[in-house]
């Protein structure tokens, strides 16, 4: 479990707070959609989960051990991988597999061990026969497969995603996505971050910040149904969510908490033949 | 397209070798080859000779290799051949210049010297991979870690600045195209202003360069680095071959000191 408790953060120079009192609890094994417009803190927020950024106001505990205890932030940033944007600002090995041994090399471990869990972890993300070659002459998909790999190698109980997306056309964004969910079903935390709605609709729980503050923390169908206040913080909803909504503003009485296309098709298609007969021709 | 030192992937005898030996080799050649005369040349011809065979290299890689030295190497010959007094050789047509006899040995012993080196370094580099030589040059300085000198750190730098010039070329490609794309003209014009969209594409470069080094930092740090000492996926380690080769190489190079003293100065 990760405890955060009134943490808040103002950047050196900055006179307004990225985050003013931030307080949340993550379990083991959960999936939390991170969202909030730009500039909001989310990615401040995450990077004091695993000691990145200080800890000045308030206490974040991983497994019990504080990010302000300096002696346990080899074993915090061990239990709580990062992921980021780019996946070029990450690879520092010359070969996928010397990348992905950066990270158990850090922790000292033996020769024999590092093979294993390279092994394990380029399998994990399906790079398997990928050990050998350069990083620059992979696609950016399996470029960010190989640095998740590269988290992976560390045996994480969470891994963080800041936006893994963001540089990836649609067919990476799937492939790490795939990577995601499967991890999610081994069991590993996943805090993600995105811009893309549609990506955590299947998440356990959506987190929505605005300007330094949590201001939602519910299921993902609680959280975009509540279409006028995500687009009052400048957010989106999912595309069908938004459909739904805007055929009730039009007067149709379907249901908003809607984030699938299979869940619209349903809703539409009940909603449909509640109407009369002569009403459905003139639809 | 093979270029100057680019490791070729093969599986010989040398490729095989601890990067460590063919490291200690290559430094012992270099001295020799700078230190020694023309029959040190001889032999470390033939020993070099025998070596590109062994490492399965063929006559391709090593012109490759020669290619972008040859004017150099031209130019260190004519420099020897006109600026070494000595006794002239008579000019068959009327050359302003006089071109002595010194002068064409010297000039031909300088370029025999450079080729052995270049030779000596092309099969270092064409059999070792870049990351066994960092991890050699590693393994060479640890001893020095208690003088203060970082040596995971700078196999790291090493390492990791190699693993950014295809990426920070293909940056420098991006802004060019971008610059080209804004009227920014880089192939002809005044040299002035030509000097001016050179200045175009390095600062944006080197912003990047500075923020991607602030990026990956962050990053290196969330993967635990600077914890201390760290371990290797591939440790090096000596084994039969390597002490064997080594042996190989000593004694080869104590043949070459001996017969040389005997030459000289005779059994005596």
């Amino acid at each position: 479990m990760i405890q955060v408790e009134n943490l808040s953060y103002t950047y050196e120079g900055d006179e307004i707070p990225a985050l003013r009192g931030i307080n949340i609890e993550i379990p083991r094994g959960i999936h939390i959609g991170l969202i909030g417009p730009n500039g909001c803190g989310k990615t401040t927020f995450v990077r004091h989960l695993n000691g990145l950024l200080p800890t000045t106001i308030g206490d974040v505990r991983v497994e019990g051990l504080s990010t302000k205890n300096p002696a346990d932030l080899y074993r915090i940033r061990q239990l709580v991988g990062m992921v980021f944007q780019n996946p070029d600002n990450q690879i520092v090995g010359m070969t996928v597999e010397e990348d992905v041994a950066f990270g158990p090399g850090n922790l000292a471990l033996p020769s024999e061990e590092i093979a294993r869990r390279v092994r394990e972890a380029l399998a994990q993300v399906g790079l398997e026969s990928f050990g050998n070659k350069a990083p620059h002459a992979l696609s950016n998909g399996e470029k960010q497969l190989v640095c998740m790999a590269g988290v992976l190698a560390m045996k994480p109980r969470y891994i963080i995603l800041d936006e893994p997306t963001a540089y990836l056309d649609p067919s990476g964004r799937k492939m790490v996505l795939d990577v995601v969910r499967k991890l999610h079903t081994q069991g590993i935390t996943i805090i993600h971050i995105t811009h893309h709605m549609d990506e955590i609709v299947g998440a356990d729980r959506v987190v929505v910040m605005d300007r330094g503050r949590i201001i939602l923390s519910e299921a993902p169908k609680a959280v975009f149904s509540k279409v006028a206040l995500l687009k009052d913080v400048g957010l989106d909803v999912p595309e069908v969510t938004e459909l739904m909504w805007q055929l009730q503003r039009m007067g149709n009485p379907v249901r908003t908490d809607v984030l699938t296309l299979e869940e619209a098709c349903r809703e539409l298609n009940a909603c449909l033949s509640h109407a009369k007969p002569p009403s459905r021709q003139g639809f | 397209m093979v270029h100057l030192g680019q490791y070729i992937p093969r599986s010989s005898i040398i490729h095989g070798l601890d990067p460590r030996v063919k490291l200690a080799a290559a430094v012992v050649l270099s001295i020799m080859i700078l230190k020694g005369d023309t029959l040190t040349q001889c032999w470390i011809t033939a020993f070099l000779l025998i070596l590109v065979p062994l490492s399965r290299l063929n006559l391709c890689h090593i012109r490759a290799a020669f290619r972008p030295m040859l004017f150099f190497l031209g130019l260190l010959f004519f420099v020897h051949l006109l600026f070494t007094a000595g006794t002239p050789i008579p000019p068959f047509p009327p050359w302003p210049v006089t071109i002595t006899h010194e002068g064409l040995h010297t000039g031909a012993f300088v370029i025999w010297q450079f080729s052995l080196l270049i030779l000596s370094a092309s099969i270092l580099t064409m059999s070792t991979s870049p990351g066994e030589l960092i991890s050699g040059i590693e393994r060479f300085l640890r001893p020095l870690k208690r003088m203060g000198v970082p040596s995971h750190d700078l196999a790291m730098m090493i390492s990791m600045a190699m693993r950014f010039v295809p990426t920070i070329l293909d940056e420098l490609n991006r802004i060019r195209e971008a610059q080209t794309a804004r009227g920014a003209c880089f192939k002809n014009g005044p040299i002035l202003r030509r000097m001016k969209a050179t200045a175009s594409l390095l600062i944006p470069l080197i912003q990047s360069i500075v923020r991607r080094a602030d990026a990956l930092a962050m990053a290196m740090e969330s993967r635990g680095y600077n914890r201390g000492p760290r371990t290797y996926l591939r440790e090096l380690r000596m084994d039969r071959k390597d002490y064997l080769a080594l042996l190989a190489f000593t004694f080869a190079m104590g043949l070459e000191l001996g017969g040389h003293y005997v030459l000289r100065h005779g059994f005596a």
